[in-house]
């Protein structure tokens, strides 16, 4: 279907300052020989005037409000983010100990174990236990703080 | 590096790129300053979008917390507004969508937004007047039009967007942006021509 050539320029003025030189030169070559175009751009014009002319501001309150709030935030995430990094300094202290101690404990269960009398799938069983036992508990805490810190994000406002 | 090279370098480093490198690191300063570079824009763009001075302080705020925490995600090879309308688009439609009353892909209830409030600067009475029934005129009109024929109008015409920056904020294409700030144009016009019959 042919566009109409009214309507191709009519899509021209709405595009206002984005028009091309050789879009700007058709566009004026048409509005000098029809009327309703001009008619159209004169009307668009008044239009997108009164809509320019619609002044709307921010309060300073707003803007103030904003900005403490913002900071406020910025210092919790600051204080997770400083957190985060003690949490992981920890597990890395906690998994070079436990690979330090790890060949002098499962020694001593062992002696433990022949002392005792026990069997080696129970002296073994109790070294696992021993041993996985400190990261399983400091495991359940860091999910339980993390639960409750997701909840605090959630009602913060 | 020279003292001299060290300024030489800075001079040249972008707006974009600084704003990119202070979000990164969450430096308040800088968003205060950025707060208070955009915050008419953004408001009069949060307030055609949402219909309602009130939800539109909200979601002023909520947008900077949210530039904040992902101020990381700014590349600064964009311009910065682009970045932050498109943020203040989603946070918008998310809030639109949770409600369920309105979408932006569909004109708003009359009665659900009061009509937008002048700029509180009028050095005559009779100014306050015709500014006031103005700017309610405007907005009168604005508000019954779809809203992503709105977005793109007030875009283009109050914020001063080139077509291609509103293609990225809006996700929308080149050739669906003309053909919405066409449409949306015309629907303008007939609404005022109306209220002035």
């Amino acid at each position: 279907m042919m566009r109409d050539i009214h309507d191709e320029m009519r899509e021209l003025i709405a595009l206002g300052d984005s028009l091309s030189g050789a879009q700007q030169e058709q566009l004026r070559a048409h509005l000098q020989d029809c009327a309703d175009c001009r008619s159209y751009a004169e009307t668009a014009v008044k239009a997108l005037q009164a809509l320019r002319s619609v002044n709307i501001a921010a309060g300073t309150r707003l803007v103030h409000a904003t900005q403490t709030r913002v900071r406020f935030h910025a210092a919790r995430l600051r204080e997770a983010r400083e957190r985060m990094w003690l949490v992981g300094l920890a597990c890395l202290a906690v998994g070079l100990s436990a690979t330090l101690t790890a060949p002098l404990l499962w020694r001593l269960f062992a002696w433990i174990g022949e002392s005792m009398g026990l069997s080696a799938l129970v002296w073994q069983t109790g070294f696992a236990v021993f041993f996985i036992a400190p990261a399983l508990v400091v495991s359940l805490l860091l999910i339980a703080r993390g639960a409750h810190l997701s909840d605090q994000t959630r009602n913060w406002k | 590096m020279n003292a001299a090279a060290h300024f030489f370098t800075m001079g040249m480093e972008s707006e974009a790129s600084v704003i990119a490198r202070g979000l990164r690191r969450r430096d308040p300063d800088l968003l205060d300053r950025l707060i208070e570079q955009y915050q008419h824009r953004l408001l009069r763009y949060l307030i055609h979008l949402a219909g309602s001075r009130e939800l539109a302080e909200d979601l002023f705020q909520e947008t900077w917390i949210r530039v904040l925490e992902r101020g990381h995600q700014y590349d600064g090879k964009h311009e910065f507004s682009t970045w932050l309308y498109a943020i203040a688009r989603n946070l918008t439609i998310d809030y639109l969508r949770k409600k369920g009353t309105v979408s932006l892909d569909g004109p708003m209830d009359d009665d659900e937004h009061a009509p937008l409030e002048p700029a509180d600067k009028a050095p005559a009475a009779w100014e306050v007047v015709a500014q006031h029934e103005q700017a309610e005129r405007i907005s009168a009109a604005l508000i019954t039009i779809p809203a992503e024929y709105r977005e793109t109008v007030v875009l283009r015409f109050q914020e001063g967007m080139a077509l291609e920056e509103i293609a990225s904020v809006t996700g929308a294409r080149l050739g669906t942006v003309k053909s919405r700030l066409y449409r949306g144009l015309n629907m303008l016009m007939s609404r005022l021509k109306g209220a002035q019959a």
